[in-house]
């Protein structure tokens, strides 16, 4: 496993696929910066700077798909996984080598991204305005959600031996994520009541009436439950600093990692390799 | 007779087809086996499975003694090293980065021997070059120098000549052979230029439809290559006491089939024998090449 590590590694630092993420890490936050610091100076507002750093958490899984399908995807279309196969290499160290890459790199995309916004946001907008605590807290749920995101696009990766089709699944399977979390949002802020105007002896009055778009309880529970285990769905609650089950969020993350890891170790090991 | 693989009664098969049917094959250490089969005979699918890319559906194989169905058989692998059809290397790699990733993952405790292989696979001067903009023949050399990496035991080379031009074709036959000479390594190698293959091969291994249909070394290879005369007798007994008193190499072929070997002209031949009263119910002149030899085994050119 080591071996496979550190040839990964290797591999990573040679990769422009890399580089082109990291200049994307760097650039993305600089660019925030810039839009904040000009609206701070037009509208005379405030920018925060721990909103800038959750702003961001809601792009990772599109930037994860992207760069997981084109550094992974190389592997077989490279003839790298049957080089390793060859080579005495265990499939599921090669499996675990390439999750365990793609987790370190997401989650370093991510740090660079805070590293860049803390230093020269906090000249510019002043502190954070959260607790550091609850930030941190924060921080920790959005890393678990990035070892989510790394799990799908590993296993969607792993399993798929064509590289262009590894890149379109992996990147419409993160839009779509991104897609159902503000559907879900929207259906859960709906209101329960509405107001309704009618004429009443020609004249017009306003009534409350029931929302019939109001979800049941047990909708809502299904589309909480979907917007919570949904990686994208927690990345929007914590760019809203709303997360109504802050406690379970990690807990649906491990179990993503789990099940599609589980999955991607158990139909890899027993893939045909050409 | 130390055997580095073995197969036995190696199944593999795909839905209802069976790309490999109770293969048995046998490579001895030291030898450079050449593995010819037309088209979908199921080399690379031997390969494929040797290799442990694809799992076989019955039988068993052995590397070095290490039986496929043992846990052990990884670190059999680990005294291999491969090309199965297109050389596995990064094509946005130089020749250089290519072996340090290779190097790294066998686990060398250093990067020391990568300018030695380049120079053995003559890329040393290849530089910055990206592999993705090497010729074919260099990417083979570059795929032989990563299988190298490891100092392997045994080399699987499948098909490395398809598509090289003649310089590219000398180029890696001589390689093999060095690291055959050099190193002592054995050596698989598929391939469908059988004149190519004669070159180098210690022993042939033909393969028809999954099956292996006959093993046989270079040299009893080239003794039944030799230029041979097939003659169809009544009396064989005769004609063996015949053959036999004059030293004259021959193989009883069937009960009333014999095949003489070495250059006869052959009316005197005939004439030599009918002096001895043995008479020649028919007669054919036979000169055998490794291409009708395979062809003969595969059962003539209405299976070609």
């Amino acid at each position: 496993m080591l071996k496979l590590l550190n040839a990964g590694f290797t591999r990573l630092l040679k990769s422009k696929t890399f580089f082109l993420l990291i200049a994307f890490s760097v650039i993305f936050p600089l660019v925030m910066i810039y839009f904040g610091y000009n609206d701070m100076k037009v509208y005379k507002g405030t920018v925060e700077i721990d909103q800038l750093i959750l702003n961001y958490t809601i792009f990772t899984g599109l930037v994860c798909s992207i760069f997981t399908s084109l550094f992974l995807g190389v592997e077989y279309s490279d003839g790298a996984i049957r080089n390793k196969i060859c080579i005495g290499h265990k499939r599921k160290n090669i499996y675990l080598s390439n999750l365990i890459l793609i987790i370190i790199t997401t989650l370093l995309s991510y740090l660079i991204v805070i590293l860049i916004i803390v230093s020269i946001g906090i000249p510019l907008f002043g502190n954070m305005l959260m607790k550091f605590s609850n930030f941190m807290i924060l921080m920790g749920c959005v890393f678990a959600a990035m070892v989510a995101y790394s799990s799908i696009f590993t296993f969607i990766a792993m399993i798929i031996t064509n590289k262009t089709i590894t890149a379109v699944i992996s990147i419409l399977i993160a839009g779509n994520l991104l897609a159902l979390a503000p559907y879900c949002m929207r259906i859960l802020e709906a209101s329960p009541t509405i107001q309704e105007a009618r004429f009443i002896d020609g004249e017009m009055a306003m009534f409350e009436i029931p929302n019939p778009r109001y979800p049941s309880d047990k909708k809502r529970i299904v589309i909480q439950t979907m917007l919570d285990v949904n990686p994208a769905g927690q990345m929007f609650q914590f760019a809203q600093k709303e997360v109504k089950n802050l406690k379970r969020l990690p807990l649906y993350s491990l179990s993503i990692v789990i099940v599609f890891t589980a999955c991607g170790l158990i139909l890899f090991e027993k893939k045909e390799i050409k | 007779m130390e055997l580095v693989l073995e197969t036995n009664n190696l199944e593999k098969k795909y839905k209802s087809f069976k790309a490999l049917n109770h293969t048995n094959i046998h490579i001895e250490k030291g030898s450079i086996y050449g593995l010819i089969g037309k088209n979908g005979a199921g080399k690379t699918t031997l390969i494929r499975v040797i290799c442990g890319l694809q799992a076989p559906t019955d039988g068993n194989y052995s590397i070095y003694g290490i039986d496929s169905k043992s846990k052990d058989i990884i670190n059999a692998r680990k005294r291999m090293g491969a090309i199965i059809e297109i050389p596995s290397i990064y094509g946005d790699m130089t020749a250089r980065d290519n072996l340090v990733e290779q190097f790294k993952l066998v686990g060398m405790p250093s990067l020391d021997g990568i300018e030695e292989i380049l120079k053995l696979v003559r890329l040393d001067k290849a530089g910055t070059k990206k592999a993705k903009n090497f010729s074919l023949g260099m990417k083979q050399r570059l795929g032989i120098a990563l299988a190298l990496a490891s100092n392997p035991d045994f080399l699987i080379l499948d098909e490395p000549i398809n598509g090289l031009d003649p310089q590219g074709i000398i180029e890696i036959r001589e390689l093999i052979l060095k690291l055959n000479r050099e190193k002592n390594i054995t050596i698989l190698i598929s391939s469908h230029y059988l004149d190519e293959l004669s070159k180098i091969a210690s022993h042939y291994g033909f393969l028809d439809n999954g099956s292996i249909i006959k093993e046989i070394s270079s040299k009893e290879l080239e003794k039944k290559m030799e230029h041979k005369i097939e003659l169809k007798v009544s009396k064989q007994l005769d004609f063996v006491n015949y053959f036999e008193k004059n030293k004259i190499s021959y193989e009883v072929i069937d009960g009333n089939t014999i095949n003489v070997y070495g250059k006869h002209n052959l009316s005197k031949f005939i004439s030599e024998l009918a002096k001895n009263g043995l008479v020649v119910e028919d007669i054919h002149e036979i000169e055998e090449t490794l291409e009708s030899y395979y062809m003969n085994l595969i059962g003539g050119d209405n299976n070609a």
